[in-house]
């Protein structure tokens, strides 16, 4: 099997097709909250959905934010436009995400994601809503975006493909902000192979968005696969013995793999996180509660009292990070935090694109198995932001990844991500492609299926 | 960071805290800041700033007059008074 | 005395900086607006290459050292008029810095930076709320920040008038809003008046301060470190609400944009009429000064000039340009230059009458008198009016009375017809 996409445009359609599949969503959506939105769709295309911090026209987008309450739009996304132009595609609703995508749990919002292989425990984030949509219905994709691991950890969690491309390869127009020099919209699928056809309707410079580019993207298939010894360190003992295995699988498939030293490696969480805060500080400051979204009432207010009232609808770590962030652009410490990350951002990249010119780095995609959500509820702001510490290197880097599951635990899956140097998209995605031809993945769910 | 450091950052953020999220927050931030501190370690003559990624040429559009059609789907967000947006008080 | 000033010109591009807006002036709020200068969630900057070529112009003007490559930066803070609470500006990556504008001969103010922004939107205070226009949202700007290098009034009306006169030769609309931030301190601590709107006010804010901290000082007293504001209505300076300081606007690059590589964006013709004005001076021993006057907003004058230089006598060719701006005459062909030139030089008086013929080409009709025909006029007239022969006796300027009355009917030649009224004159005196 390679394409879902493929396979549901060949089939015919039962003529309540649509009206079952929004039957069927909203009622497991009830327990899960995958959606924000669910739209019942009129054309006869693929269903695809949209991760609620991307602008779609006359749509609520609220990036799950209580300050958003009402943003309606009066644009579509670049990405969308792009994808509603092929007219292949039937629109399903906004998946739901941690307010802002400030979270790798999902559960930094008013309706806390739930995983469909196991309910009680945490579907991944920040685009947790696109995941588990991913893991309902058969023949579905989700636009997800990815700042920091929001596409690589919800999908490993659910057991889906995430695709996250090179910084600037997807237009960025229409994407309500996190971390602007970070923020890359990806796809979420069931197959390697629908990711490409995403890849390929959505790629390519757009002058709305100034830092996207039509650089030249690769195919490159490397036989050579880097383990980073740093990062491993980081992983759960029971992880670790079966991605062991999996590696061993691979060199039976004919891959070489080299472990290598990267000590530098550990500075990408800090760096990111204070590049991340920075950023998203200033881009939190335009919510003060009266030209879109939330509206604070009493206009004879002072507008300083104004905007505090309104942005009292913040979660708490929205206001831990515009705090944090704010903190760090003072001119006082902006050298040794910002400019230092920047810096070392540089560095990285360098450090890797090395690394990456005649090979993938491997590695598992979480460090954990998808905690429990009162677990997860009760993990320090530190505890939470080291579990990043795989997808974060290659997300402050721009460089392009996919996880995918490798075997199973259970009812839960274990999944691996593999990286690949600057604009090898294809590349990382063909390695995906070509690992589905030895392995199935499982689905619980299948709404939609004919 | 002090007391009054703090409550210096949640004036310019415009965020109003209660005494307990404030506590928590406050200690949250310290430990964050804490681990933060790591990026110091690297003390490297580099200073080549990566502003993004990836390489980008940066283009400018050409001056050219575009009327935005959905100018009423745009003010539909917002309370307007004979045209004009409606803001708080200066 | 130190004074510095941070002066924010509209450029004039067709839309605006970062989105496809019209930048037309017009009545109706909330016209010319979009996503983008409204800065809703999901909206990217989009930088207009006109607004590059612009203000890398005025930065080449002021002498500054152009960058190759610029980028921006956010700067931080909240006010209901700035539409993301943050305004897209330069700093550091400006597209100048380093350079200087001579005001005359021997001052020179140091220019710190020259950089591109945003403008906010237009607010209006209301009692119990404010209204806002997003129009103005997002035209573009040039903020120019001087070294406090200007030490009087006089330094300062002067430093607006030269630097008005070079922005007018890049083709800024110099009627059009100017905003400025004051810096003067007379004692130790630094004054900041912000805002103020066009010239008048400035050089009136910059006058008032300067008086105050004066008396201030004359009574033992040191001016304290603040920011003002300026109250045009009661023409005086007031302390105002403390704004975010630099600490606190926590400038990040803006990552929305990537760095632009300018070094080959052409400028436009940069035209400095002070040192035009000087060239002219020390070339045919004129007045500067006059000259100046002449070109600083006029580029038609500076075009006839530069292009009749070598035809005509200076004089007479500056005393046409006069002529042309008194009669309002935008432009003029050689042909009709060549006409008023001679009436000029033939000692005619210049009157719509002439305009209307050297306009059509036409010879300007005098009614040439013979000498001895003037004479016989200036006798016919002194017959008529007898009393004027007695009132000369007593006042000798009668004489241009009478003369003027005949150069009114006859179109004479005025020199002529004044010499030979007061010889007639004379002679009939000394004939009674």
């Amino acid at each position: 099997m390679s394409s879902y996409i493929h396979e549901f445009e060949s089939k015919v359609k039962p003529k309540d097709y649509y009206d079952k599949v929004y039957e069927e969503l909203s009622k497991v959506n009830s327990r899960l909250n995958a959606f924000n939105v669910i739209i019942k769709p009129e054309q006869d295309g693929v269903p695809l959905s949209i991760k609620d911090n991307i602008c779609v026209k006359g749509v609520e987008s609220t990036a799950s934010s209580k300050i958003l309450r009402g943003y309606i739009p009066p644009f579509n996304a670049t990405v969308v436009d792009r994808i509603f132009k092929t007219k292949r595609f039937s629109f399903l609703g906004k998946t739901n995400m941690d307010e802002f995508g400030f979270g790798s749990f999902g559960i930094n919002c008013s309706k806390p994601a739930r995983n469909p292989l196991d309910e009680d425990r945490v579907a991944g984030g920040s685009s947790s809503g696109a995941a588990i949509a991913t893991a309902l219905l058969k023949y579905h994709v989700a636009i997800a975006e990815s700042t920091g691991g929001s596409i690589s950890s919800p999908a490993a969690f659910c057991g889906v493909i995430g695709f996250t491309p090179t910084y600037s390869v997807i237009s960025r127009y229409g994407l309500i902000d996190y971390a602007n020099s970070l923020d890359k919209i990806g796809v979420m699928a069931r197959s390697a192979d629908d990711i490409r056809i995403m890849l390929d309707i959505t790629k390519g410079k757009d002058p709305r968005d100034p830092t996207s580019t039509n650089t030249k993207i690769t195919d490159l298939h490397h036989k050579k696969l880097v383990v980073i010894d740093e990062l491993l360190d980081k992983v759960d003992d029971k992880i670790m013995s079966q991605f062991n295995m999996f590696i061993d699988k691979l060199k039976g498939l004919g891959y070489t793999v080299e472990n290598i030293s990267l000590k530098e490696i550990e500075l990408s969480i800090p760096a990111y996180y204070l590049i991340a805060m920075a950023e998203a500080s200033t881009n939190l400051a335009k919510f003060t509660g009266f030209k879109y979204g939330f509206k604070a009432e009493d206009f004879s207010k002072p507008y300083n009292d104004f905007f505090t009232e309104a942005r009292e609808e913040f979660g708490t770590e929205a206001k831990r990070r515009i705090i944090l962030g704010t903190f760090i652009r003072s001119a006082s410490v902006r050298d040794k935090y910002y400019s230092k990350s920047l810096i070392i951002r540089g560095e990285l990249i360098d450090r890797l694109s090395k690394i990456l010119k005649d090979a993938f780095i491997i590695s598992p995609t979480m460090p954990i198995l998808p905690p429990k959500i009162s677990e997860a509820d009760s993990m320090s702001p530190v505890q939470n932001y080291a579990a990043d510490i795989l997808t974060i290197p290659a997300n402050l880097c721009g460089l392009p990844h996919i996880s995918f599951p490798y075997s199973y635990s259970g009812s839960l899956p274990l999944s691996a991500q593999i990286v690949g140097s600057q604009f090898n998209d294809y590349g990382v995605i063909s390695f995906a492609s070509e690992w589905e031809k030895n392995f199935k993945y499982k689905f619980k769910y299948n709404i939609g299926e004919i | 960071m002090e007391g009054e450091e703090f409550d210096r950052l949640l004036k310019i953020s415009r965020i109003k805290l209660d005494e307990k999220e404030k506590q928590s927050i406050k200690r949250d931030i310290e430990n964050i800041l804490e681990y933060f501190d790591s990026v110091n370690k690297f003390d490297e003559s580099k200073n080549k700033l990566a502003f993004h990624s990836v390489e980008i040429n940066g283009e400018p559009r050409k001056d050219e007059v575009e009327k935005f059609e959905d100018r009423d789907e745009l003010l539909s967000n917002t309370k307007t008074y004979r045209g004009f947006v409606v803001g708080p008080k200066i | 005395m130190k004074i510095g000033l941070e002066i924010h010109v509209a450029l004039p591009t067709k839309s605006k900086l970062f989105c496809n807006c019209s930048t037309e002036p017009i009545e109706e709020p909330n016209v010319n607006i979009c996503p983008i200068c409204m800065g809703f969630p999901g909206s990217k900057p989009s930088l207009n290459e006109e607004a590059i070529v612009i203000a890398k112009s005025i930065a080449k003007t002021l002498n500054c050292k152009i960058r190759d490559k610029i980028s921006f930066v956010r700067k931080v803070y909240f006010y209901p008029d700035l539409p993301k609470s943050f305004q897209i500006t330069q700093l550091q990556e400006s597209i100048g810095f380093d350079g200087a504008l001579e005001i005359d001969n021997e001052k020179t103010i140091a220019i710190r930076r020259v950089q591109i922004e945003e403008d906010p939107a237009k607010i209006i205070r209301g009692e119990n709320y404010s209204l806002l226009d997003f129009n103005r949202s997002g035209i573009p700007l040039v903020e120019i920040v001087t070294e406090p290098d200007i030490q009087s009034e006089d330094e300062l009306k002067s430093f607006i008038f030269t630097l008005k006169a070079l922005l007018y030769y890049l083709g800024i609309d110099i009627d059009r809003e100017i905003k400025s931030d004051l810096n003067i301190s007379l004692g130790k601590e630094r004054v900041e008046i912000k805002n103020i709107t066009g010239t008048k006010n400035l050089i009136e804010a910059a006058r008032y301060e300067i008086d105050r901290q004066t008396r201030l000082i004359n009574k033992g007293m040191e001016p304290v470190k603040e920011t003002r504001s300026y109250d045009e209505k009661e023409r005086v300076t007031k302390t105002s609400r403390e704004k975010e300081s630099d600490e606190e606007y926590g400038y990040i690059y803006e990552p929305d944009l990537p760095e632009y590589n300018i070094e080959n964006y052409s400028i436009k013709g940069t035209i400095d009429p002070i040192k035009k004005a000087r060239e002219l001076s020390d070339k045919y021993s004129y007045s500067s000064k006059t000259i100046l006057e002449a070109i600083a907003f006029d580029r038609h004058a500076l075009d006839l000039i530069e292009k009749n230089q070598d035809k005509y006598h200076f004089d007479s060719l500056m005393q046409a340009v006069t002529e042309i701006k008194r009669f309002k005459l935008n432009e003029i062909d050689d042909t009709s230059l060549r006409i008023l030139i001679e009436e000029i030089e033939g000692g005619f008086q210049i009157d719509e009458d002439t305009i209307k013929s050297i306009v059509k080409h036409e010879k300007v009709r005098h009614d040439e008198l013979e000498s001895s025909r003037i004479d016989d006029e200036i006798r016919k007239f002194i017959d008529e009016n007898p009393e004027v022969l007695k009132r000369y006796v007593k006042n000798k300027k009668l004489a241009d009375y009478v003369a003027g009355e005949i150069i009114k009917r006859y179109k004479s030649k005025p020199k002529e017809v004044l010499k030979r009224t007061i010889e007639i004159l004379n002679s009939m005196i000394n004939q009674n």
